[in-house]
């Protein structure tokens, strides 16, 4: 744009004079911003505008400021603050320390929240670690308590032991019975019998006057002692067989894993 | 407050003295601190500020106001509803669009034209308003002031006729630049040039 044919037309004294619509203003106030030229110049023009009127001026009679102030009192006392007067006083201030209040808040509630879900975690953790001890706890006591009783079994007097060993088809095998023939209770400890498939069981019998007769079926179980059928007096020999699962009233022979006599 | 140095002084004694403390402050401050300080003590509802601003520019606007409505006493009832509105709309003031006094101006003559408008107001140019007004004035300023100031007349004898024309229409008898250029079959850039010649030559003999 060329600046001085602008103020040259004339459009800054129009503007001055309050002249001009609403569109030509506001074009006149964007170059305004632009043109550090044209605002000097309005000052300018105001200011001699200003200087014109003022020694034109008709002084007014003094009773038109004095009910002029009464009522500009009337009005502040029922006036209501605005919000950007009372805003202005000192809201930089207000807004600053606002600011500070919310940065150091949300970083002790960052910080907090955070040690919280630490503790919350570490509790829920030791929780669990309890659970689990006093489980292990349990299993222990469990085990120490049938190993204390499997002791008093195997150290009591009034059982006897009778060792199987492997027949022909397990050599290797091997397993005891502890009988107490005075309260015929029967115990069984394994050392050495093999794996069966899920629809097989071992049986114990006791031979009694020649025949075979059932003391319990029982699953592969090592290290402590397995209650089994009470077997009444006059048993010479224990043996074990294979038997489909549930067991059978009565032996199949070829598949006697471990026998042995008192 | 360039209009400052011919105020009369005899009315001095019509200075609002405010019941607090700072009446040296109210008369004195602005003049030191310049225009921006005194539109945050009004834009702050500052009473004194005010009371400044209203000896300071009242004279002024009353005459704008009169020259427009030409009843001394409803040129009066539009002045006060003036520094009203001013008191009302300090905070809609923007120094990026223009002075405090000018903006001041815009509400008086708009509000004097509203007026003129109004059913109880039969609108009537005088003729032979510059000759009467200023007139008027002069003998005003020999009374109030003596003879320290140029009288208008004078002032206004510097300018050549075409633009004695144009500042006699606008800024005595209340035209805007497109009533002019109607009424007088001119057209309208050429007002506007010869009211831009005339205010510069104005400017120069106003401010130094």
């Amino acid at each position: 744009m060329n600046v001085e044919a602008y103020i040259a037309s004339g459009i800054l004294e129009a503007y001055a004079q309050g002249q001009l619509s609403s569109a030509e203003r506001a074009e006149v106030e964007k170059y305004l911003n632009t043109y550090p030229a044209l605002r000097k110049e309005l000052d300018a023009i105001e200011d001699a505008q200003e200087a014109l009127l003022q020694r034109m001026a008709i002084q007014p009679k003094s009773s038109v400021k004095e009910s002029l102030m009464a009522e500009i009192d009337a009005r502040e006392r029922t006036r209501i603050p605005s919000a950007a007067e009372t805003e202005s006083f000192n809201w930089k201030w207000v807004a600053a320390a606002a600011i500070a209040f919310a940065v150091v808040s949300s970083y002790f509630a960052l910080d907090y929240r955070s040690r919280w879900k630490t503790s919350a975690r570490e509790l829920s953790n030791l929780i669990a670690q309890n659970q689990q001890v006093a489980k292990d706890y349990n299993t222990v006591n469990e085990r120490l308590d049938r190993l204390e009783m499997d002791l008093n079994i195997v150290n009591n007097p009034a059982f006897t032991r009778v060792v199987m060993k492997g027949t022909e088809q397990a050599p290797s095998a091997l397993a005891s019975v502890y009988w107490n023939q005075t309260s015929k209770e029967v115990y069984l400890s394994i050392q050495e019998l093999r794996e069966l498939s899920a629809d097989q069981q071992y049986q114990l019998w006791a031979i009694i006057d020649g025949k075979p007769v059932d003391a319990g079926v029982f699953d592969l179980t090592k290290g402590r002692l397995l209650r089994m059928k009470s077997v009444n007096t006059g048993a010479v020999t224990f043996a074990v067989t294979i038997e489909p699962k549930g067991g059978r009233p009565s032996p199949t022979m070829e598949t006697m894993q471990v026998a042995g006599n008192i | 407050m360039k209009g400052i140095f011919f105020w009369p002084s005899g009315n001095r004694h019509d200075f609002y003295i405010p019941s607090g403390t700072n009446f040296q402050l109210s008369t004195t401050h602005y003049k030191h601190t310049g225009e921006d300080s005194l539109v945050v003590a009004l834009k702050g509802r500052d009473r004194s500020a005010f009371a400044y601003l209203y000896d300071n520019y009242a004279g002024a606007l009353l005459g704008v106001i009169t020259r427009i409505i030409q009843k001394e006493e409803i040129a009066e009832e539009v002045l006060q509803d003036t520094f009203l509105k001013i008191w009302d709309r300090i905070d809609s003031y923007d120094r990026e669009k223009g002075k405090l006094f000018t903006w001041m101006l815009n509400v008086a003559r708009n509000l004097a034209i509203d007026k003129t408008r109004s059913k109880e107001f039969s609108k009537e140019r005088q003729t032979g308003g510059l000759e009467k007004l200023v007139g008027k004035i002069d003998t005003q300023e020999k009374i109030e002031l003596g003879v320290e100031v140029i009288g208008l007349q004078d002032l206004l004898s510097k300018l050549s006729e075409d633009q004695q024309f144009v500042i006699d229409k606008h800024y005595l008898k209340g035209y805007t630049q497109s009533e002019i250029s109607e009424e007088f079959d001119l057209p309208l850039g050429t007002v506007k040039t010869r009211m831009r010649l005339a205010m510069q030559v104005l400017r120069n003999l106003l401010i130094k």
